[in-house]
């Protein structure tokens, strides 16, 4: 774990991010609904930490993740990059930013362009972010592709003669080309095999390590988010339902929606079982959260007050926060 | 985590590297009916640039003396026509002529085309506009389109390969526009975009490398569409003039000697069929070649 690197310098602060999609029908195409992939989401994000965020399919973990680098722009709230207001700036004015915010995406066989050598795809950060010669650019492309593990004669192969780890490492290479400091990791192992998540994982840890990045780190695994990460967000329905220090989530989580999650990880631990939780029903959907608590459709413990108002965003203990009205 | 116990990194060596121009050839020419069809555009290519070295005659210099000879005359294999000049000459200088309208036409007609699709596709707001644009020469008949612009423009040769151009450009303006709404939903160009490269850069370098199959077979294809309309124009009068030797034009001023010298007109016409036929096989077979999907062995 990189515990040791975490400092309390917030590098990235939200508050209360949203991110809605209209919902466009009938002869005129008016808006007749938001999808609220993102709702109301306020953290801060330490230099050097790694924070992971989990959540079911459709909770807006990825459309989060999108939101804060800027390819998608948030529909309202405050995301301030080192001491820098960057909801409110255009495209051009983001270009600065860009270069300290990267992406490594899920799937390593489509973030690649398969018509473009790998060399030159990792070369492109290079061009549009620096006045590097071709010579350096190509010096430091063959640097980057031993640094994630990969050859130098890789440089002029095309995607499809590697292998999904391999891609995936070309995807991080790209990623960290420009130096950023802040990168957002989307699933970035659940499309591989489990042998080469643990490499991928490692290397990520390594890079991490020497350039003193700051992760974000989405996942639905929590196996994964466990070993990797220090600060844990857990979502629903695009909001925010529990955020606390990794362990303490895991041994001591406080929304039932958190509680529910935890029982479901596979223990390897004969004789030794604990209750499963089992939600019911379906993840309502976005365009029409239920009111009061997001939750209360499927929540063990819902009331009439659950149903009627919503919960307010508490720090329960120290660094320990849950929406919750009854923990 | 297993994390630990992988100390060692394990990494496959990439497999042999595969030139994909050559893997397609190969997929090309596993059917017989595009090897005839490259066969015959090759025949037409090297004809059309080496033809004063296959023309045994001036293709415009008359003899009236030697007027109306059967093919199979000394000297003059494919006879000649009613002014006396050479069919073979006039038939491979026409290879020339057809060859340059056919990718005159088909290079200006993918420009426009490609830049107007490229907007369109990526451009949401533009699209409307472009599409409309698109569909107004869309309501046009090919041929009539093609005589309004050369009525405009005047009778020539260049302003055919103009009219048959524009006429090209909305059908490849959709294809690509086709083409660029599903790459750009693609996570690389969304890389891309998080990398903070400009549109530009994305378009040129990203998007239309990767429409470039459809496009390919487009072009293949509509070069036998464009030196069929050529010769048809040219056979309406509103081509290629007299004494160019143009196969279109060469059925046309053999109409009035159908009776007494077919071979006036089956010459050329012959020509423009092979051809046609050349392109068209090309284009189905270049079709299959570029679609991974299709199982070549069947």
């Amino acid at each position: 774990m990189s515990t040791v690197n975490v400092s309390h310098q917030v590098l990235y602060s939200l508050k209360n991010v949203k991110k809605h999609y209209p919902i466009k029908g009938g002869i005129f195409k008016t808006v007749k609904n938001h999808v609220k992939a993102v709702d109301g989401i306020s953290l801060d994000i330490y230099k050097g930490e790694t924070l992971g965020v989990v959540g079911e399919s459709g909770c807006g973990k990825s459309t989060l993740g999108r939101t804060i680098l800027g390819l998608e722009s948030a529909t309202e709230g405050e995301m301030v990059f080192k001491g820098e207001n960057i909801s409110t700036k255009s495209q051009r004015q983001l270009k600065p930013f860009k270069r300290e915010m990267q992406m490594i995406f899920q799937d390593p066989y489509a973030s690649l362009n398969p018509k473009q050598q790998i060399g030159q795809a990792i070369e492109e950060a290079l061009i549009i972010h620096t006045d590097l010669s071709s010579a350096e650019r190509r010096e430091k492309v063959v640097q980057l592709l031993k640094e994630v593990g990969l050859k130098e004669e890789h440089y002029e192969r095309y995607p499809h003669e590697f292998s999904g780890g391999q891609r995936q490492r070309i995807g991080i290479a790209r990623a960290i080309a420009i130096n950023p400091s802040f990168i957002v990791c989307d699933e970035p192992v659940s499309a591989l095999d489990v042998s080469v998540q643990a490499q991928v994982i490692m290397l990520l840890e390594d890079l991490q390590k020497k350039h003193g990045l700051t992760y974000l780190f989405v996942s639905h695994d929590l196996g994964v988010v466990r070993h990797l990460c220090d600060r844990v967000l857990v979502m629903y329905l695009g909001q925010m339902v529990e955020l606390a220090p990794v362990e303490r989530l895991y041994e001591n989580p406080l929304h039932p929606y958190t509680e529910a999650l935890i029982s479901a990880i596979p223990r390897p631990v004969v004789g030794q079982r604990r209750e499963r939780i089992r939600l019911k029903g379906d993840l309502p959907s976005p365009a029409d959260p239920p009111a009061g608590c997001a939750f209360h459709t499927r929540c063990p413990l819902a009331t009439e007050l659950c149903r009627a108002e919503r919960p307010e965003w508490r720090e329960v203990e120290e660094g320990h926060f849950a929406a919750c009205h009854y923990r | 985590m297993p994390a630990e116990t992988a100390t060692k990194e394990l990494i496959l060596p990439a497999k042999k590297k595969e030139w994909e121009i050559g893997r397609i050839f190969k997929r090309l020419i596993k059917n017989k009916a595009a090897v005839i069809g490259l066969i015959i555009i090759i025949l037409q290519i090297v004809l059309a640039v080496f033809a004063p070295a296959f023309a045994a005659h001036n293709p415009v210099k008359q003899d009236l003396s030697l007027a109306e000879l059967p093919p199979g005359t000394d000297g003059h294999w494919l006879g000649t026509d009613n002014y006396g000049r050479d069919m073979w000459s006039r038939l491979v200088y026409g290879a020339r002529i057809s060859l340059f309208v056919g990718i005159g036409a088909v290079a200006l007609g993918l420009a426009g085309g490609i830049t107007l699709g490229l907007l369109s596709g990526y451009y949401r707001k533009l699209d409307g506009i472009i599409m409309r644009f698109v569909d107004l020469l869309f309501a046009f008949p090919g041929i009539l389109l093609a005589m309004l612009i050369i009525a405009i423009l005047g009778t020539s040769l260049l302003n055919v390969v103009i009219a048959i151009s524009i006429w090209s450009i909305p059908t490849c303006a959709r294809i690509v526009r086709g083409s660029v709404l599903s790459v750009k939903k693609q996570e690389y160009i969304l890389a891309m975009k998080s990398l903070g490269a400009s549109d530009t850069r994305i378009l040129i370098k990203h998007i239309l490398p990767n429409c470039m199959a459809p496009i390919i077979v487009f072009a293949t294809m509509r070069m036998a569409t464009a030196i069929l309309s050529t010769a048809s124009l040219s056979f309406l009068g509103l081509g290629a003039q007299p004494p160019t030797p143009e196969w279109g034009a060469m059925i046309s001023a053999g109409q009035d000697f159908m009776w007494t010298s077919p071979h006036m007109i089956v010459i050329p016409g012959i020509a423009i069929m092979c051809v046609v036929f050349a392109f068209n096989v090309v284009g189905d077979a270049l079709r299959d070649a570029l679609d991974p999907g299709m199982n070549l062995e069947n």
